[in-house]
C-alpha cells in the first residue's frame, strides 16, 4: 500500500509537471513517465491487461503522437503563459488538494454499495463476451479517427 | 466501498482537477492537449479503482482499455487540427484564435 | 435485426475510400444516400411493427455462441432512430451537390456515416458504458465534420468544440464510474433494480449533478451552450444540419432523458432542476438570437432556446409534457435541420451569411424562400405547421401540472422566436432585390429536393399531427413515463 501512494503521488507530481513546464519536448516526455507510473498502477492491482495497454498505447503511441506534432509546429515554445496563471494556479490546486482530501475523509464508509458477486470467467471472456458492444463501439471509433485524419490532411486542390 | 476506494478518487479527482486547471489556463495548443491526457488518467484511474473495489477488476479492465482506444482516437484528431491550426496562424497561442466570439 | 442500424453504416463507411478511388462521384453519392434511405424505410415502416408488441430485445449470437451485443428498441429508441434517418437522408442528398467544392467526397460520406452510426448505437444501447462509447464515436466525426473546409474559422470552432467536448466527456465517465461502483452493473435494468434496493440519496445527487454537467454541454443548455454559436455555424451546411438538427438532441437530450427518467427515476428535485434549466436556456437564447446578423448563427442560437422547450416539456414529468417535449424534439429536428439546410443553399449562391447584405432574394430563389418560411414557421410555432402542436403541448402540460409562469414564459418567447425569425425571413428573402443578387439562381437540384422533403414533412405532421402523436410521440412517451419500470421490466435479459 506505501508503494501504492508512493507511485500515485508520483503519477501526480508528472501529471502537473507535464503541464507545467515550459519545454514542450520536456513536457511530452513527462506525461509519458507519467503513463508509465499509471501503468505500473494498474498492474499492482492485479489488471495487467490495462496496465500493458497503458504503457504501450498511451505511453508509446500517444506520446509518439505528440513528439511528431511538437516536431511539425516548430515555433510552439514561444506561446508565452500568462504570468498570472502560473502563480496562481499552483495555488489554487493546493487548496483543492486539501479540500479533496477532507472530503474523501468524510465520505469514507458513507458511499453505498451493493455487495457484488464474484466475476465469471477469464478477461478474454469478459471482453469478447460480455462487452461485445463496446469492440464494435471500439472500431467505430478507430473508423472515425481514421478518416478524421485523412479528413485534415487531405491534398486541397481548390477549396473556396 | 473500501477505504483504498477513497484513496485512488483522492489522487484520480486531483488528476481531473489538474488537467480542468490546466484547460483553463494555459495558452499553448498543445499544452492543452497534454492537459486533456491528464484527464484522461484521472478519468481511466478512476474506473479502474472502482473494478477494484467491487472485485470487478476484469469488467474494468475491459472499460479502460476502451476507454483508452477513444482516447487514442481522439487525441489523433485533436493533433489533426493543431497541425492545420499552426499551417493557418503559424502560431500556437489560444489567443490567436480569437476570431470566432462564441 | 435491429444490429444493422449500427453496423450497415459502419460497413459502408469502410469501403467508401476504395469505392471513392474508383469513382469519385457518382458511387460514394449513391452508396450513402441508398444506405440512409434504407435505414429511414426500415425504421418507418419495420419499426412500427417490430415494437408492436413491446420492446424488442436482440441479444446476437456470433457464430454460434451467444455474445453480449444488447440493443433494445422501444418507442423512444424508434422516435430517435427515425428522426436521425430522416434528418441524416435530407442532409446526405443535400450533401451531393453542397459538398461538390469541398472534394474528398468520398472522406466526407465516410464520415457522415460514422456519425450516424454512432448516433444509432447510442439510442440503442441497453448500458451506460456503451451510451458513452457511442456518444464519442459520433463526436470524434462530428470534430473532422466542422473542421472538414479546412479554413481558419472552422479549425478554431472545431478545436474549442473539442475542447468543451472532451471536458463534457471526462463528467460522464466519471459519473458512470460512480454509478458502476455503487451497483455494481452498467446494465440500464440492472442499475436501476439495485438504485431502487440502495438508499443511494446523496451520492446519487452528485452522480446527477456530473451526468447533468456532461450531457447539458452536450445538449448546449445554458450555461453550457458556448461553444454551439461558433461550431455549428463554421460547419458545412449539411454538417449544420445534422449537428443542431440531430447531435444535440441524441447525445445531450437523448442520453440524459434516458437515464435520467429511466434508470434513476424522475424525482420532483430533478424535474425542477430540468425545467429550470430548459426556461433559461429558452428564454437567454433567444433574446442573444435577435442581434445577431449571420444567418447560421441567429439560427445556432435558435437551437439552444428550442432545445430549452424540449427539456423544460420532458422535465415537467407528466405524461403529456413529456409527449409535447418529444413532439417538439421531432419537429424542431425536421424544422432546424430545413433551415440550415435553406441557409446553406443560400450560402452558396451569395457566398455570404450576413441578412444585412442579402435582400428580395425570393424573387431569384423562390423554393428556397418558401421551404425557409415553412421552416422558420414551424419553430416559431405557428398554425397548422408541426411546431404549432408541439409548443401546445408542452404549453398545456405546464398549465395543467400547475406551473402557470412558465407557461406564460414559454409563450413569451414563442412570440420573440417569431419575430426574430421573420426578421430574417424579411432581410433575407423579401423586400428590394439587393442588385448584387441579380444573377443567382435557384439551388441545385438534390439541394432543393432535400429542402422541399422536410418542408413538406413539417406541413404533413402539422396537419396530420393527431396521428402523427398517436403512432410515434405515444409510444415513445409511454416508454419514458413509465419510468424505472419500463427497463426494469421487459428489458430484463
Amino acid at each position: 500500500m506505501i508503494l501504492q501512494t508512493a507511485l500515485l503521488i508520483g503519477l501526480v507530481i508528472f501529471s502537473v509537471l507535464a503541464i507545467v513546464l515550459k519545454d514542450l519536448l520536456k513536457s511530452a516526455i513527462s506525461l509519458a513517465g507519467a503513463s508509465l507510473l499509471l501503468g505500473i498502477i494498474f498492474f499492482r492491482m492485479n489488471a495487467p491487461y490495462a496496465g500493458v495497454f497503458e504503457i504501450s498505447v498511451v505511453a508509446g503511441l500517444i506520446t509518439v503522437l505528440f513528439i511528431l506534432t511538437i516536431a511539425l509546429t516548430k515555433s510552439g515554445d514561444e506561446v508565452r503563459e500568462s504570468k498570472l496563471v502560473n502563480w496562481v494556479f499552483p495555488l489554487v490546486f493546493v487548496a483543492f488538494l486539501v479540500i479533496d482530501a477532507l472530503v474523501m475523509k468524510g465520505l469514507l464508509g458513507k458511499v453505498p454499495a451493493l455487495a457484488s458477486g464474484p466475476e465469471a470467467g477469464t478477461f478474454g471472456e469478459v471482453l469478447w463476451r460480455g462487452r461485445t458492444l463496446d469492440l464494435v463501439g471500439q472500431i467505430a471509433v478507430i473508423l472515425a479517427g481514421v478518416f478524421a485524419v485523412l479528413a485534415l490532411f487531405r491534398k486541397r486542390d481548390k477549396h473556396d | 466501498m473500501t477505504n483504498t476506494w477513497y484513496l485512488y478518487v483522492f489522487f484520480a479527482a486531483a488528476l481531473v482537477f489538474a488537467g480542468l486547471l490546466g484547460l483553463l489556463g494555459k495558452r499553448n495548443l498543445i499544452k492543452l492537449f497534454i492537459a486533456i491526457g491528464v484527464i484522461g488518467k484521472g478519468v481511466s484511474l478512476l474506473l479502474l479503482a472502482t473494478g477494484f473495489a467491487k472485485a470487478n477488476i476484469l469488467t474494468a479492465q475491459a472499460l479502460v482499455i476502451t476507454y483508452i482506444v477513444i482516447e487514442v482516437s481522439l487525441v489523433a484528431t485533436a493533433l489533426a487540427l493543431i497541425i492545420n491550426i499552426y499551417r493557418h496562424t503559424r502560431s500556437l497561442d489560444i489567443r490567436d484564435l480569437a476570431k470566432l466570439k462564441g | 435485426m435491429i444490429i444493422l442500424f449500427v453496423v450497415l453504416p459502419l460497413i459502408v463507411a469502410g469501403i467508401l475510400p476504395l469505392v471513392g478511388k474508383v469513382s469519385r462521384r457518382v458511387l460514394p453519392d449513391l452508396l450513402a444516400n441508398a444506405t440512409l434511405l434504407f435505414l429511414l424505410v426500415y425504421a418507418a415502416v419495420a419499426g412500427r411493427a417490430l415494437i408492436a408488441g413491446g420492446a424488442v430485445l436482440q441479444q446476437s449470437a456470433w457464430l454460434g455462441e451467444a455474445v453480449n451485443l444488447r440493443l433494445a428498441l422501444d418507442g423512444f429508441s424508434l422516435l430517435m432512430l427515425v428522426a436521425i434517418a430522416l434528418v441524416g437522408f435530407a442532409a446526405s442528398l443535400f450533401s451531393i451537390d453542397y459538398m461538390e467544392h469541398y472534394g474528398a467526397k468520398a472522406n466526407y460520406y465516410a464520415l457522415y456515416l460514422v456519425m450516424i452510426a454512432g448516433m444509432n448505437g447510442l439510442v440503442l444501447a441497453t448500458d451506460l458504458f456503451s451510451v458513452y462509447i457511442f456518444l464519442e464515436v459520433a463526436a470524434v466525426a462530428s470534430y473532422a465534420l466542422v473542421a472538414f473546409g479546412l479554413g481558419h474559422d472552422e479549425l478554431e470552432a472545431a478545436f474549442k468544440y473539442l475542447m468543451l467536448s472532451v471536458a463534457a466527456s471526462a463528467f460522464i465517465v466519471a459519473a458512470i464510474a460512480v454509478v458502476f461502483g455503487m451497483t455494481g452493473s452498467l446494465d440500464f435494468a440492472a442499475v436501476a433494480a439495485a438504485l431502487q434496493e440502495l438508499n443511494a440519496g446523496p451520492v446519487l445527487v452528485v452522480a446527477s449533478a456530473f451526468f447533468l454537467m456532461g450531457f447539458g454541454l452536450k445538449a448546449a443548455l445554458v450555461p453550457f451552450h458556448a461553444w454551439l454559436p461558433d461550431a455549428h455555424p463554421s460547419a458545412p451546411a449539411p454538417i449544420s444540419a445534422v449537428l443542431s438538427g440531430l447531435l444535440i438532441k441524441v447525445s445531450g437530450v437523448y442520453a440524459m432523458t434516458r437515464i435520467f427518467l429511466n434508470v434513476f427515476g424522475l424525482t420532483p428535485a430533478l424535474s425542477t432542476v430540468l425545467m429550470w434549466l430548459g426556461v433559461i436556456s429558452m428564454v437567454v437564447a433567444a433574446f442573444l438570437a435577435l442581434g445577431q446578423k449571420d444567418m447560421k448563427r441567429m439560427l445556432a442560437y435558435s437551437s439552444i432556446s428550442q432545445v430549452g422547450y424540449v427539456v423544460l416539456g420532458i422535465g415537467i414529468g407528466t405524461p403529456l409534457g413529456i409527449a409535447g417535449g418529444l413532439f417538439h424534439l421531432f419537429n424542431h429536428a425536421l424544422a432546424k435541420g430545413l433551415l440550415f439546410l435553406t441557409s446553406g443553399s443560400v450560402q452558396q449562391a451569395t457566398g455570404t451569411r450576413d441578412l444585412d447584405e442579402m435582400g428580395g432574394l425570393a424573387k431569384r430563389m423562390p423554393v428556397t424562400a418558401a421551404t425557409n418560411l415553412i421552416g422558420a414557421l414551424s419553430i416559431a410555432g405557428v398554425p397548422p405547421l408541426n411546431g404549432f402542436w408541439s409548443k401546445l403541448l408542452i404549453i398545456v402540460a405546464l398549465v395543467q401540472a400547475g406551473h402557470p409562469v412558465f407557461a406564460v414564459v414559454a409563450v413569451l418567447a414563442s412570440v420573440l422566436t417569431l419575430w426574430y425569425y421573420l426578421l430574417m425571413q424579411r432581410k433575407a428573402f423579401f423586400g428590394k432585390l439587393n442588385e448584387k443578387w441579380a444573377a443567382v439562381k435557384e439551388a441545385p437540384f438534390w439541394m432543393t429536393a432535400a429542402t422541399v422533403l422536410l418542408a413538406l414533412l413539417c406541413l404533413g405532421i402539422g396537419i396530420l399531427f393527431s396521428s402523427t402523436v398517436t403512432t410515434w410521440i405515444q409510444p415513445a412517451a409511454d416508454v419514458l413515463a413509465d419510468g424505472i419500470h419500463a427497463v426494469t421490466g421487459s428489458w430484463g435479459f
